[in-house]
């Protein structure tokens, strides 16, 4: 009688506590403790790093490996960003970074929601196949296709531009197939309402569909952003020349076989996160969540 | 060249048209002239076909056969906004980033021949919301509307074309039913205004009967009937149209003719139209409209009955009279009536309430009670 008592009352508490869990009511203290130091080494994995590079940026090579680690830099030391810039073409290197990371942001999100657009709207023969040869496509990866491109963009005489890291990425299928499905999501009847209203299907495409998947375009223009911001082995290989190098592969030529100035590198590194981490907070806003509420009948 | 040529005082005309998908036929062949500034509606069930000549009409969809004719012009190859043509869709359509001013100034923006200065549009988009009432909401956005807000939105912006004929994709199928019925007479207020070709798609026959100057009542791509309100019925061509028009629901009866000619209903006789006698030994199928059914107290009452259940409406209420032999009908019965189950009913039929279908449902006559025979 009493263990069956003991059984339902373990069966009702953990009723309870599921109740409790689902309605959003507060958990119990030992549950919520044990939440906070799974929190907390997350973070500390996350984040100890990071905090390692920024001390070390402001370290001189002579007290970089002292122990226990000093984790506050005294005094602070300035002398790693003052050779980044003075010894090495630093700023020329962010603005490459800077210039070409948005040159190919820019042109991929317009291709890629114009192509995005017709695969999902548009009628047009071979419209499945099209969509499923882009899909194989994205199963293919970069370094298998590093030695073409290479051989593509030296014939065409790019070798050492711009041009040679703007133009590969943009031939990039998953951009497309995000965009595609930001548009598939929009209602035909708004896009045949415009068309008796008369617009052309540039002028859907440029005043209906676009501001209705900005919230979608602007990720994608985020990550496409941040992975050409970070990407090392293309430039690598297409470019050479210094003056026209990303800062991925700038800092990376801050060390040597025999010379590892960690100091330096950290500072490299640190100053190259700045401009992305500013980009990062200017968009941020534009995360918010478009809806399409009032189009429709809900 | 076309077989026939629309006349010209038809806004619309619609020659042997159909629309199949691969070997699907959707929409059988048809013929449908839109007089000017006549209201016509579209009723038919679900999937029946009726949205879809609404999108051929627009162009929205391919003709698979037949011709299409807006104010006098073949318009099958003509593209979606070169018809003169303006479109309330199903859904609203409203283009959410858009405060309401620019939603109704769209079309005319779009225009090019003849570009349109600004202040002309600004004058003809408050014309338009001032026809509909939307005056001091043109510049919220959609999402801010109501739902029959929203709907007069996408009303002013078909207004805003002036085109020579709007259509109608049962746009008042989703708002509830006090607004419904406020919405129909405002877009009869509007359409008296305009005066312009209307098609006007719905399933709920109510919307049909009070808006329409003429229906055409569909049924799995087929056209059924095209008549007036009135003649819809009075006189359905078919079982489909006489059991889809009129509420309740107009129950039927499989039965059969005697050899001498005369159809027998539960202990009465019916007869034909003098000019249409029933085949000897045909088989039909009955319907008395409910509406047309009434209880009495006389003793000459064409059936008697036994009540079996009773739906109160308010205004009034409908019984289920079984009349023995497999057979019952619905009779209108005032609200107030003391009628239990059980209790012994008479009914009396006005002219016009029997129906006579042939074995196909193709309507044959209608018939009166002739006499009754216990």
């Amino acid at each position: 009688m009493t263990a069956m008592h003991t059984t339902e009352h373990k069966k009702r508490g953990a009723v309870a506590s599921k109740d409790r869990a689902r309605s959003g009511l507060p958990r119990s203290r030992p549950a919520i403790s044990l939440s906070y130091v799974i929190l907390f080494v997350g973070v500390a994995i996350a984040l100890v790093p990071f905090l390692y590079v920024v001390s070390t940026s402001f370290k001189e090579s002579t007290s970089l490996f002292s122990y226990p680690p000093d984790w506050i830099p005294s005094p602070i030391f300035w002398g790693n960003f003052e050779s980044l810039f003075a010894d090495h073409p630093f700023a020329q290197w962010t603005f490459n970074t800077l210039f070409v990371s948005g040159a190919v942001t820019a042109l991929k999100l317009w291709f890629d929601s114009m192509a995005g657009y017709a695969l999902a709207k548009m009628e047009f023969a071979g419209r499945r196949g099209v969509a499923l040869l882009l899909l194989l496509s994205v199963a293919i990866p970069i370094s298998a296709l590093i030695i073409p491109m290479f051989f593509v963009v030296r014939y065409l005489g790019l070798l050492n531009t711009y041009w040679a890291l703007i133009l590969p990425p943009l031939a990039n299928p998953l951009g497309i197939f995000m965009a595609r499905s930001f548009i598939v999501g929009i209602p035909d009847d708004l896009e045949a309402s415009a068309r008796l209203d008369g617009a052309s299907e540039f002028t859907i495409y440029r005043k209906i569909v676009l501001p209705l998947i900005r919230p979608g375009l602007v990720v994608l223009g985020m990550f496409t952003f941040m992975l050409q911001y970070t990407s090392f082995i293309w430039p690598l290989i297409a470019v050479q020349d210094s003056d026209r190098q990303v800062l991925a592969v700038g800092i990376s030529g801050l060390q040597s076989a025999f010379l590892q100035d960690w100091g330096l590198l950290s500072a490299g590194m640190l100053a190259a996160a700045i401009p992305i981490t500013v980009v990062f907070l200017l968009v941020q806003r534009a995360f918010v969540f478009n809806d399409l509420s009032g189009a429709l009948k809900e | 060249m076309s077989a026939m040529s629309p006349r010209a005082d038809v806004a619309v005309s619609l020659i042997q048209v159909a629309k199949s998908y691969g070997d699907v036929e959707v929409l059988q062949p048809f013929d449908l002239q839109v007089a000017e500034g006549e209201f016509v509606v579209l009723l038919g069930p679900s999937g029946c076909g009726k949205s879809t000549i609404l999108k051929m009409i627009a162009g929205l969809e391919e003709v698979s056969h037949g011709e299409i004719h807006v104010a006098g012009e073949l318009v099958n190859y003509v593209r979606p906004r070169d018809r003169d043509v303006a479109m309330v869709f199903q859904n609203y359509a409203l283009y959410p980033h858009m405060s309401v001013r620019d939603n109704i100034a769209f079309p005319l923006t779009m225009s090019r021949r003849p570009r349109l200065k600004r202040g002309v549009i600004e004058a003809r988009t408050v014309t338009a919301a001032d026809i509909v009432d939307l005056t001091p909401y043109l510049d919220r956005k959609p999402a801010q509307l109501s739902g029959g807000q929203r709907q007069r939105v996408a009303l002013a912006r078909a207004i805003i074309r002036q085109p020579a004929v709007f259509l109608m994709d049962e746009p008042l199928s989703n708002l509830d039913a006090l607004l419904r019925a406020d919405m129909r007479t405002s877009l009869l207020e509007v359409h008296a205004r305009i005066k312009k070709a209307t098609l006007y798609v719905t399933h709920d026959q109510i919307e049909a009967m009070t808006m329409a100057d003429r229906v055409v009542v569909l049924n799995a791509g087929r056209i059924q009937q095209i008549g007036r309100p009135r003649d819809l019925y009075t006189a359905p061509a078919n079982t489909f149209v006489a059991q889809f028009i009129g509420s309740p629901r107009m129950p039927l009866h499989d039965l059969e003719v005697r050899d001498d000619g005369i159809l027998h209903f539960a202990d009465v006789t019916l007869t034909g139209d003098a000019d249409v006698p029933l085949a000897p030994g045909a088989s039909v199928t009955v319907g008395l409209r409910p509406s047309a059914l009434r209880t009495t107290s006389s003793a000459s009452a064409c059936f008697v009955g036994e009540a079996k259940r009773r739906d109160y409406l308010g205004s009034d209420s409908y019984l289920e009279v079984d009349l023995g032999e497999g057979l019952s009908v619905v009779v209108r019965a005032e609200a107030d009536a003391e009628v239990r189950p059980g209790d012994t009913v008479r009914v009396d039929a006005d002219p016009g309430a029997i129906h006579v279908f042939d074995e196909a449902g193709a309507r044959i006559c209608g018939a009166s009670v002739c006499r009754r025979e216990r």
